[in-house]
């Protein structure tokens, strides 16, 4: 019951999170002196040709109008038309999610495969080698900026030892769509061959969105089995003679991921935003690249929508946490 | 305490990973359809609208000029119109008729008859949609004036004379009216289905789009016009932002071209991989800093010559930009006619800058140069002239934007920028592009970003356009060269020099700098 009373608390407070995250977008993108009704036009458009398509999107009207205007149709599930693309901002949002999902979770799953076993081990073997190994390692991996590490990976894995392609989502176009995940589609398709093409594309990105991710999961478990290492009932179940390996993975562990996976929802939300620029140094077909693309034209309803949709996903995958969280610790329900 | 073991990674599952990896990369080999040459560009644009009429640029013109035709092209460099959907075209006396003949049995893609009908469509669409190229016919060309006089010979009815207007209408993309306007919807010209779709007859047809990607054309073998022996069967036109991918695609093979205005290092270390070769060619592109006029003190000709003089030319082209561009002491490109060819232009003197500034009446305040975020050149350049003015004691502020920042102040007076250091692509190989176009009074607002005004250069633009024989309008846009010099009316740097870059499979490449090897016709494959 209270469980459920926590998740509707959390969906009422979307709403007025959603609208003050679109009011600032909508700010910050409209007040930069920018123009994509004469950048649409082209340099050598007439200045009635730029006040035209400026009245036919409505960018000639009072900003404050604009948002109305803007919020009034979002709330009846218009996301208004990309000036650029020239079709609905669902739409296209809707067509890019699957690349940018698949991407996300492949890399979401490496860094909790990777994260969440040396970060325990990490705190087992505290102040060894191997501790301060991954601790360095970590720290690099926060610091490093994503588009630099792209590149250096495309440079080892790609030029160097030949392993990956330099970029794109999968040789040639791909198969027809059935969920638009590519694995997923081969796999229900039995198609082998593009299952393997599809992992290798995915590799480099997956990789380049994982490592800070992984580093992010590895600080948190580590911080967190260190923790519950000291607590009593550790001492008591290794003195009431219990495995060793079970104390570890089945009774600490569990009480440790409290902490992690909290910040397993943050580190998804990053991983979205990340993607923007790890999508475009891969030429990777998601709504990074259609971010990066609507920022450089000004597509304020592109801009919008994109923001709109992140922000949702990042307060969805926040209420899961929040429920699993409450799953785990029955003294949050 | 012990330690608990954790999973190990066996020799055999690494080699069984490794080879998974090694496995994919044979079948991608054998990916390609058997006999069929297959072409992958990246592009730095995205192709987001396949519609020839709602866009009008260099970044989305492979789409252009692949799947469509126009009554004239361009071709070869220097660059020359030809008829391509038309076979001949009359002219009347006083310039205000051009009536074309099309040539017999040009079909769509779709298999029907291209006829003057579709031409007569096109043009009424240009004009409708108010987008893409509209601005080139608007001021000539009403709605309703072109007629279809029969199924092969169209009319256009100008109300003006307009000597650059056969060079124009290779930009009057001819699409299936039959078909868009089976698919409007509520008076939008089929615009949201063509932006999807196409409804050309160009040399290319299309297999597949998706604007996150690019988009795929196979070769039109039922064109009319013949193609070579290597032409390119299957073509990808792909989206690839980032330079150092595209660089890297290229040397890798996984690309066969790219864009050939790339920075002078990464063409050093494409060079130096020996996967690449480059079609090198001055191409008709000019960079220069346009100069805001209508502002104190840069409405004085002496500000502006001091300018003109502390500008390192030779060390920005040969330095900076190892020699990849050229000299162009005019805003004419050197390979254009009506480019002077004896034109000095200014040179890097700062003692003459000295006594420049010493000659300008009013005070002299901080001067700003509006550089292109993210063009380096553009930055560069900036930074170029900042330091050559603070060597004659003047003060240059450099403000980096982005384009869409510094585009809607270029229509402002009152908002732009003193300089912003640009290039003047070539929509269409006329001198007017370079001349009238960006320094005719008539055209503040619509092309005119300098605001400059000269009655001379306003009476010999005006009338260069209204005489079609082309040797009787050179002397013309050679004096509008030298005043334009003279006035400083801009600050004009280089002609871009082509390098494009080409995979080892790539046989042999026809370049025209309207288009830039973009349209995949002129290119050939190795079998």
């Amino acid at each position: 019951m209270r469980l459920l009373v926590l998740a509707l608390r959390r969906c009422l407070w979307m709403p007025p999170t959603l609208l003050g995250l679109t009011l600032i977008v909508f700010t910050v993108s409209h007040i930069i002196p920018a123009d994509p009704a004469r950048v649409l036009a082209g340099e050598n458009a007439p200045i009635e040709q730029v006040e035209a398509l400026r009245r036919k999107f409505g960018l000639d009207k009072p900003l404050p109008q604009q948002f109305v205007s803007y919020v009034a149709d979002v709330v009846q599930g218009n996301m208004g038309v990309s000036l650029y693309t020239q079709r609905p901002v669902a739409d296209d949002l809707v067509e890019r999610l699957p690349a940018t999902f698949e991407l996300a979770l492949f890399a979401m799953g490496l860094a909790i495969l990777l994260g969440l076993p040396l970060g325990v081990v990490s705190a087992l073997m505290r102040n060894s080698v191997l501790d301060h190994a991954v601790r360095l390692v970590t720290i690099a991996g926060l610091a490093t900026a994503a588009f630099w590490l792209a590149i250096l990976l495309q440079l080892l894995f790609s030029m160097e030892l030949n392993l990956t392609p330099v970029q794109g989502r999968i040789d040639g176009w791909g198969p027809d769509p059935i969920t638009g995940f590519y694995t997923v589609d081969a796999l229900i398709r039995g198609d082998v061959d593009t299952f393997f093409s599809a992992l290798r594309y995915l590799a480099l990105p997956m990789m380049t969105l994982a490592i800070p991710a992984m580093a992010t999961i590895v600080r948190f478990t580590r911080a967190g089995v260190l923790n519950v290492m000291s607590s009593n009932f550790v001492f008591y179940q290794a003195a009431m003679g219990l495995p060793r390996r079970v104390v570890i993975w089945k009774y600490i562990l569990r009480s440790a991921l409290i902490g992690t996976l909290t910040q397993i929802g943050l580190v998804f939300g990053n991983l979205l935003a990340g993607a923007v620029v790890v999508e475009t140094v891969y030429s990777w077909p998601g709504l990074g690249t259609y971010a990066y693309n609507s920022i450089l034209q000004s597509d304020y309803n592109a801009i919008m929508g994109f923001t709109l949709f992140t922000g949702s996903v990042f307060i969805a995958m926040n209420l899961l946490v929040d429920i699993a969280q409450a799953v785990l610790d029955p003294r949050g329900r | 305490m012990t330690h608990a073991s954790g999973p190990s990674i066996s020799r055999r599952s690494l080699v069984a990973g490794t080879a998974a990896f090694g496995l994919a990369s044979a079948w991608e080999q054998q990916a390609q359809a058997a006999g069929r040459t297959r072409y992958v560009t990246a592009n730095n644009n995205p192709y987001d609208i396949l519609d020839p009429h709602q866009v009008f640029d260099i970044g989305r013109i492979a789409i252009r000029l692949n799947m469509y035709d126009a009554l004239v092209r361009w071709v070869d460099n220097p660059p020359k119109l030809e008829m391509w959907l038309a076979e001949k075209v009359d002219i009347s006396a006083d310039g205000l008729t051009y009536t074309f003949t099309l040539r017999p049995n040009i079909k769509f893609h779709d298999g029907s008859a291209l006829t003057a009908e579709d031409v007569v469509y096109s043009m009424e669409r240009i004009l409708g949609l108010k987008k893409g190229a509209y601005g080139l016919f608007s001021d000539v060309v009403k709605p309703g004036t072109t007629k279809a006089l029969n199924e092969r010979t169209v009319q256009f009815n100008l109300n003006k004379p307009f000597a650059v207007f056969m060079a124009v209408l290779s930009e009057l993309w001819v699409v299936n009216s039959k078909v868009v306007k089976s698919k409007q919807k509520e008076n939008d010209w089929g615009a949201e289905w063509l932006t999807r779709n196409e409804a050309g007859s160009g040399g290319y047809k299309l297999k597949r789009f998706d604007p996150a990607i690019g988009f795929q054309v196979e070769r039109n073998t039922a064109h009319f016009m013949p193609f070579g022996k290597g032409a390119i069967d299957d073509a990808d036109f792909r989206v690839s932002m980032e330079t150092a991918t595209r660089v890297l695609g290229m040397i890798k093979g996984e690309f066969n071209t790219t864009d050939g205005y790339m920075p002078a290092e990464q063409v050093e270390r494409m060079k130096a991989s020996g996967n690449v070769w480059f079609k090198e060619a001055e191409s008709i592109r000019t960079f220069y800093f346009i100069m805001n006029h209508s502002k104190t003190p840069m409405n004085d000709v002496n500000i502006r010559r001091a300018l003109c003089c502390m500008f390192d030319y030779d060390g920005f082209n040969n330095n900076i930009l190892g020699g990849t561009v050229v000299r162009n002491p005019g805003i004419i490109p050197n390979p254009m006619w009506g480019a002077p060819k004896d034109l000095k232009g200014y040179s890097y003197d700062i003692d003459k800058a000295k006594w420049y500034l010493s000659q300008v009446r009013e005070k002299i305040r901080t001067i700003q140069i509006g550089a292109m975020a993210g063009y380096p050149q553009s930055e560069q350049a900036a930074q170029m002239l900042q330091a050559g003015a603070a060597k004659a004691g003047l003060d240059i502020k450099v403000v980096a934007e982005p384009y869409t920042t510094i585009a809607p102040k270029l229509d402002d007076p009152d908002r732009a920028h003193d300089l912003v250091p640009l290039w003047r692509s070539a929509y269409f190989a006329d001198p007017h592009n370079w001349t009238g176009f960006i320094f005719n009074s008539k055209n503040f607002k619509a092309g005119n970003a300098s605001f400059y005004k000269n009655p001379r250069v306003d009476e010999l633009t005006d009338q260069a356009l209204v005489i079609t024989d082309q040797e009787k309008r050179r002397p013309l846009y050679e004096e509008v060269s030298r005043i334009l010099v003279d006035d400083a009316a801009g600050l004009f740097v280089n002609n871009t020099k082509f390098f494009g870059p080409y995979g080892k499979s790539v046989k042999s490449v026809r370049f025209c700098p309207i288009g830039d090897t973009q349209d995949i016709r002129w290119i050939e494959m190795n079998a």
